[in-house]
């Protein structure tokens, strides 16, 4: 049957002479990828599963591949199709990293299946204030597009519900102490006995082994230990945190991305694997150019306020009334910063003729623009860099964010502030994802 | 990078000369190459291509009909104007993932912004609400709403790659720093949106959750996050001040957060009295998350840290050897592969222009000689 659909395909499903120039249709000798649907279908009637037939949501008739005639098997051209519908998600995870992850998948499409013990659920719920009708606002931020499913893992009938659970979907997340899961008798390694091609994405503080694989893992003391708080803070003064928890957040991206990189993997090989991200991984891959600097030069960071350590200049200036972030990060900004400033001569001087020598000349530098910077307001200074092609901004609150036409441009109102009702309250405002997935067809 | 690590090949055009802005960016520089530019650009090619040459604009159109992905970070319009636009490019390659990574967005009022992380992370409310308790705004120590956009943006181009195995398609993609930063607002924007409550910087500390901070100790500073009864009773426990369980304003952590002062001084008062060490061990065990404010010598030299492969060395072609942060991710069907180091400008130009567009030398020298491309003298 699947090479009716696919005529120019070998009787063991791989594509003739793949010509990776063209099509990538990644097909596999043991067959394409089965949604959990599909496979819960075939359970059932095995005689409806030949190897290798396309899951039954995605099998459609091919159509020409329009750059050299190869055939691949598409729905329909694109209109609404997420890329994950069809992706059953087990979201085992709590507070925010996971969350976040499993809330991207959501918007992308997946079902995702939250799983939180009877009574308190998700810790998240308790915090606060500020709660809108009881309901926590911290949780409400980042648990769209999920259904909740109260279970008591410790109960043997609530395990053998997880257990049953996770033959059925594809993805699983979590976010226990490593091992924890293990011990009840979820690990990746049993748990993929009964369920090969289940992608097992496991959250931590500090990954799966090490010495500080037991750590329980926060943000707050990610970020402290990875280095991101010394490194945060004003230049002579006490290290801080970044103001949302960024070390989460990054981890729950790179997670969301890791899930994706698996069910792309899970294509070609036909089976789940097991992934290993965590708060410390995240946020010291991050430290990019700050780490480099040390590995290699033996620079120890320190903090600089607003400022940046390799580019000037590039930091809040004081205005009059508030402050204005300017970022000028090659020469062409640096003379456009000088013209709208009127100090022109900057540009002629010898100290400040490439970046790497205003670096070298910071504090003379800033001091000359800093006294030009306080004798306007911010209004004033934003108006007069406008077409300068220099990047600069206000400090804004999180009032003036939202207020902001470009926050509600964003995808016409819907992108970044979407409203919709859901019990008990009347009306919930959260933010949907940033990204932007166009219908094929426009 | 990240797409990189994950195995695709990479091409990384550069505008011959200067190439990539973050090459010149420093000190600190290794043997002239930029560590800003070697942090974030293994495991990818360069060719050095003048997309404003006729002859250089054609070798991207070849490129692009016989790629995957092209990604972008151009000022929205501006490549389109080139020829290089989604809507073009798609016409002659439907399978094209197309991912635009601006300041702003693709549209709208600011779309013609230059975009750079301070800018981004001060528009978007980052910077309003970083910084000390009583003290001016700062940024982040790295530049993290860029590092949130790229994070975005390799799972976009993944689901993208997902999409396609059913739609046998492209799309474009449009991922912004300040959709990305004001996305990761998360309950800082849902606290303003519904219950009209501003944001404030903290210092160390969490408005929603008492004691998560940071408290001076005899020698330093310890970071202590206790975020429900069980662990502030651990708290407590460590720090033998067991009266303050039966407090009936700390029973909960709404009721912590409302008493937030006065608890905050007493545990302050006890903190102090012994160095970060000391009380590192003390915790070690109790189930609450504690640790030290590394510094980045601190943080490399931990052994978690090297477990997790953190310190990826590889030898560059003029710089020798170096080191940068490894990927954060592991998986299990694959090992963390040797990575092949970033590339010079133009150090690949003739490989991709052979081995990819199948060019002769012929033409290869051409366009050599035209200008429209370059090579390294390295390769």
């Amino acid at each position: 049957m699947f090479s009716d659909l696919h005529p120019k395909f070998t009787s063991d499903f791989t594509l003739k002479g793949a010509d990776r120039k063209c099509c990538r249709c990644e097909l596999t000798p043991t067959g394409v990828k089965m949604s959990a649907a599909f496979r819960e279908l075939s359970a059932r009637f095995p005689a409806l599963s030949p190897v290798g037939l396309i899951s039954l949501p995605q099998m459609n008739h091919p159509v020409k591949c329009f750059s050299v005639g190869r055939w691949m098997s598409h729905t329909q051209t694109g209109s609404n199709v997420r890329p994950l519908e069809g992706v059953r998600v087990l979201d085992l995870t709590r507070v925010l990293a996971g969350p976040f992850a499993t809330m991207i998948l959501g918007d992308l499409g997946a079902e995702v299946i939250k799983v939180e013990r009877p009574g308190a659920g998700d810790d998240t719920r308790g915090w606060g204030p500020p709660f809108v009708a009881s309901q926590s606002l911290y949780y409400l931020s980042v648990n769209r597009n999920k259904k909740s499913i109260a279970v008591d893992l410790k109960h043997p009938r609530g395990a053998a519900v997880i257990q049953e659970l996770a033959r059925v979907c594809d993805v699983l997340i979590e976010n226990y102490i490593p091992g924890k899961l293990q011990h009840m008798g979820f690990g990746y390694e049993q748990l993929s006995q009964v369920n090969p091609q289940l992608i097992y994405c496991s959250i931590s503080g500090y990954g799966q082994t090490g010495p500080r694989s037991q750590s329980p893992g926060y943000d707050s003391i990610a970020s402290a230990v990875s280095g991101m708080m010394h490194i945060t803070g004003p230049e002579n003064g006490e290290p801080v945190r970044p103001g949302v928890a960024m070390t989460d957040l990054a981890t729950g991206l790179y997670a969301h991305g890791a899930v994706m990189a698996a069910l792309l993997q899970r294509h070609r090989t036909g089976r789940g694997l097991h992934i290993d991200c965590n708060l410390l991984s995240s946020q010291v891959s991050c430290l990019s150019h700050i780490a480099a600097n040390y590995l290699n030069a033996g620079q120890e960071a320190r903090r600089w306020g607003t400022a940046h350590e390799s580019i000037v200049p590039y930091q809040a200036f004081r205005t009059k009334d508030g402050a204005i972030v300017v970022a000028a990060t090659n020469n062409r900004q640096f003379v456009q910063v000088c013209e709208v400033l009127e100090l022109m001569t900057l540009t002629e001087h010898p100290n400040y003729k490439s970046n790497k020598l205003r670096v070298q000349h910071r504090k003379q530098l800033l001091h000359t623009l800093s006294q030009r910077f306080v004798q306007r307001d911010t209004a004033d200074w934003l108006q007069r860099f406008e077409g300068s092609g220099v990047p600069v901004g206000p400090i804004n609150s999180i009032q003036e964010v939202f207020a902001d036409p470009q926050v509600s441009a964003c995808s016409a109102q819907s992108s970044t502030h979407c409203s919709f009702s859901c019990p008990p309250w009347s009306t919930v405002h959260l933010l949907q994802s940033d990204l932007e997935l166009p219908a094929c067809s426009s």
